[in-house]
């Protein structure tokens, strides 16, 4: 497990949240969790999916440093769970931004980072 | 192996993990992990895998997140919520603040005793005192912390009424008295809820 520095996020965070920017310029501007675990498999072309502890406890974190906000899907969905839905926030898509040009500026998307302050868990 | 027969294990671990947290975080968990259970076998199968290849995948994914499921729940633990925060210092608080008031009122008939021959108060009237101070206090305090619980104000009236009548019976003004005030607090309660509604109802 990565040890994080103060005000940065770490590898999988900044992954997130430029996944989540990419989806919401694809039309999806809300996503569940496994939704987002194959992106991110697509996009790193990786063979596997993001574990589940690891997934839900980045999403919790991005989610108490209110760079994502989460709602639970109304009513009953006949036929399968409810599903809880992330969206960016506005703090969220200005880091994403961020993330996605760092990203873009480092071939691996293991190493990057979003090194500008990100606030403390709410 | 059925992915499904994984997927309930996983959901179990789940469980496991989330067991005595403060909700939601726990239930939101298992049911976060019981839709992606779903949505992984459903996309899965749409897309041709079959059965075996997709229970491994649910258990790796599972495995390799165990650790983060661990840290997560002892994050979780140590982090006060809304609803849990700090359940054990406002329990102790009240404990003490129960306690303090029964040894408060306990020394006036002491103080009473010391100073004057016409209080005079056997141990066993001490302990009838305490008994009654405490267990009416403490009931009262978990009125407070239960406002939705009708049956904790109506067996702090009662306590109340029949202390009142036991006053009446025995000339014992002073037990009258708490009669009447925790009779008075059990209204007064009732009435706070009125006006400001329990949070969680609703």
């Amino acid at each position: 497990m990565p040890r994080r520095k103060p005000g940065t996020l770490l590898a999988l965070e900044s992954e997130i949240l430029a996944t989540a920017l990419a989806m919401r310029r694809d039309g999806e501007p809300a996503f569940h969790g496994f939704a987002l675990a194959r992106r991110l498999k697509d996009e790193r072309g990786s063979r596997s999916l993001t574990a589940h502890g690891t997934l839900y406890k980045a999403l919790g974190r991005l989610e108490g440093f209110g760079l994502l906000t989460s709602r639970w899907e109304d009513g009953d969905v006949e036929g399968r769970p409810r599903r809880r839905l992330y969206e960016l926030s506005g703090r969220g898509a200005e880091t994403a931004e961020r993330a996605l040009a760092e990203r873009r500026a480092k071939p691996s998307p293991h190493a990057a980072t979003a090194s500008r302050p990100v606030g403390r868990p709410a | 192996m059925k992915p499904e027969r994984i997927a309930a294990l996983v959901l179990r671990w789940a469980w496991l993990y989330t067991r005595n947290l403060p909700e939601p975080a726990g239930g939101d968990r298992v049911a976060e992990i019981e839709a992606d259970l779903h949505d992984h076998i459903a996309d899965a199968r749409a897309a041709g895998a079959g059965d075996r290849h997709i229970a491994r995948e649910i258990a790796s994914r599972a495995l390799r997140g165990a650790p983060a499921d661990l840290s997560w729940r002892a994050q979780a633990r140590a982090r006060p919520t809304a609803k849990g925060a700090g359940m054990h210092r406002p329990a102790r608080r009240s404990a003490v603040r129960v306690a303090l008031v029964t040894a408060g009122v306990l020394a006036i008939p002491l103080t009473g005793m010391a100073v004057s021959d016409e209080v005079r108060w056997s141990a066993a009237d001490f302990v009838f005192a305490a008994v009654l101070l405490a267990g009416t206090g403490a009931l009262l305090e978990l009125a407070l912390r239960r406002p939705r619980n009708l049956v904790l104000r109506l067996a702090a009236v009662a306590i109340g009424v029949a202390a009142v009548a036991l006053g009446e019976a025995d000339d014992a003004p002073g037990l009258v008295l708490f009669g009447l005030l925790a009779i008075a607090a059990a209204v007064a309660l009732t009435l706070r809820r009125r006006v400001r509604p329990d949070p969680r109802s609703g």
